[in-house]
């Protein structure tokens, strides 16, 4: 079997994963449950231990949510409404005992494709910041998840922290989920909206996701543009055509084939835009 | 606390062989909050590497030699001989182990126990204050909220923080924040009832 490290400080952690490979646990809400009755091989470093990680707060222009933040404490913190889309998220993530455990960043990590936080951090343009012990960077959210349970992260990195953009005044933001049943479910397809509202009432910025409708969630740049300098009334979400919706490449699978989701998608794309409008 | 384990608590953990070869000053005293716990010089001779660590659970502390990658259900289960936090599923989906830790309700079969070190965990057996049961246990009993029995305990304890949280406050909303807790008996209306029946004695005292 491999080794079992819990540090304290990030400089350990840092210095364990400079020292060789090993499985990141942070809630192990996703880890745990893959390992069922095969146990761990490999070292396992386990970051629950690392205070300087956890915590989510407003600084500088920029929502930092820390590694070991939590489904529930993202829900519970208080937070202004540009950021009701991802707590909506909070409370979709499995029930309570997995949103008590299970953090933003593993699910970023975790790179599935029907994780439901990364249509929403596409559409906040997250950054993700990454560590070791050469020191930090930052790159994208859209250029960290690289496809199906394949990162940007390397071997020798941790991910430390999400932080978010602020964005303009009056900003607000939705997500829509779609499942089998309401809760406790893995998504069909779930859709991600944040509005920049222009002062004329019209739409200033808007940057829309789609999750799980392809190997990675992804941002529809073609409706955002045509979205664009649009009246913010209730006609504003009629106005999403399927050809916006080009750029998704949904598979079929038990949770429902690739015609449906193309379909559950726009639907979904449209009562996000429809949430944004009447929060007006 | 972890300096009062007397020997027969240690004694009645059921992991002895490595407890008690261990029981030294050092081994208890790297065994405190938020300790690093592994140990793994043995795994170079192939044995698993024990951890030898304290954990505070119905208010009392118990000193376990394990495997570090024990599960709390496990090291309760196994190790304890509480058993009445459930394995249901044992990844998560069914909440048939819930207990508590530090008042949070949170999944056994997906915590290890090395990572609750220092905290307090509370299982289904620490609700009861001796024969007096608590409000939800009585309430599940008046009505009727199983047939089986076997996600109760995880029922109860989930549903005992649900109304700590203060989302207990319609059946709707009970619905909801107890969604992670399965029933294949489907008692679910009657849960729901025992639930809110529950809720008001708790505010009330
Ligand atoms: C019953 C159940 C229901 C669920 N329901 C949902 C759901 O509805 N929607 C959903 O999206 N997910 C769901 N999940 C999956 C999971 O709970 C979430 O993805 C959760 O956010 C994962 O976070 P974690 O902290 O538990 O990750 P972990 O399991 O600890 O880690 C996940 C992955 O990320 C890596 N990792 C974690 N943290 C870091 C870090 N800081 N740096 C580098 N790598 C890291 C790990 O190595 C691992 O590969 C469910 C899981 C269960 C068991
Ligand atoms: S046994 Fe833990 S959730 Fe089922
Ligand atoms: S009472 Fe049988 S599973 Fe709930």
């Amino acid at each position: 079997m491999g080794r079992y490290h819990r540090p304290l400080a990030l400089a350990d952690a840092l210095a364990t994963l400079a020292g060789g490979p090993a499985t990141v646990v942070a809630g192990g809400t996703d880890v745990f449950p893959a390992r069922l009755g095969r146990p761990f091989a490999e070292d396992v470093l386990d970051i629950t231990g690392i205070t300087a990680l956890k915590g989510i707060g407003l600084d500088g222009g920029w929502l930092r949510i820390g590694a070991l933040a939590t489904w529930s404490e993202l829900a519970q913190a208080p937070l202004p409404p540009w950021l009701d889309g991802i707590r909506r998220a909070a409370r979709e993530v499995g029930g309570v005992q997995i949103q008590n455990a299970g953090t933003v960043v593993g699910n970023l990590c975790n790179a599935s494709p029907a994780a439901d936080g990364v249509p929403s951090l596409l559409a906040l343009d997250a950054e993700v910041e990454l560590a070791s012990s050469a020191g930090l960077r930052r790159i994208p959210v859209a250029e960290f998840v690289l496809g199906n349970r394949r990162t940007a992260r390397r071997p020798e990195e941790l991910a430390t922290a999400l932080l978010i953009p602020e964005p303009g005044p009056g900003a607000r933001s939705s997500f829509e989920k779609l499942g089998a049943r309401r809760y406790l479910v893995i998504s069909i397809a779930m859709a991600a909206a944040v509005l920049e509202p222009a002062a004329d009432g019209t739409v200033g910025r808007i940057r829309v996701a789609v999750g799980a409708c392809g190997p990675v969630a992804r941002r529809l740049p073609a409706l955002e543009a045509a979205l664009r300098g649009l009246p913010l009334g209730p006609d504003l979400a009629g106005t999403v055509t399927p050809a916006h919706l080009d750029g998704l490449s949904p598979i079929d699978d038990v949770r429902g084939t690739a015609e449906y989701r193309r379909e559950a998608a726009l639907v979904l794309v449209r009562r996000a835009i429809r949430t944004l409008t009447e929060q007006a | 606390m972890s300096g009062t384990l007397n020997r027969r608590e240690v004694l009645s953990g059921s992991v002895l062989g490595v407890a008690a070869a261990g029981l030294g000053g050092a081994a208890l005293g790297a065994a405190g909050p938020d300790a690093v716990a592994a140990t793994p010089a043995a795994a170079a001779q192939g044995s698993p590497a024990r951890a030898e660590i304290v954990l505070r659970v119905n208010g009392r502390d118990r000193l376990l030699a394990i495997d570090p990658r024990t599960t709390l259900l496990d090291a309760l289960r196994e190790h304890m001989a509480l058993t009445g936090s459930k394995k249901g599923c044992d990844h998560g989906q069914c909440g048939a182990c819930t207990v508590h830790v530090d008042g949070r309700r949170v999944l056994s079969c997906l915590t290890l126990a090395v990572a609750v070190q220092g905290k307090a965990v509370t299982t289904i057996e620490g609700l009861s204050a001796g024969d007096r049961l608590h409000p939800m246990q009585q309430a599940f009993i008046a009505h009727d909220a199983f047939q089986c029995g076997y996600c109760t305990p995880g029922q109860i304890m989930s549903a005992v923080a649900c109304v700590h949280e203060g989302h207990a406050g319609s059946p709707a909303e009970i619905r909801e924040y107890m969604s992670g807790n399965l029933c294949r008996c489907a008692a679910y209306p009657n849960i729901v009832a025992a639930i809110e029946d529950a809720r008001n004695q708790m505010e009330r005292s």
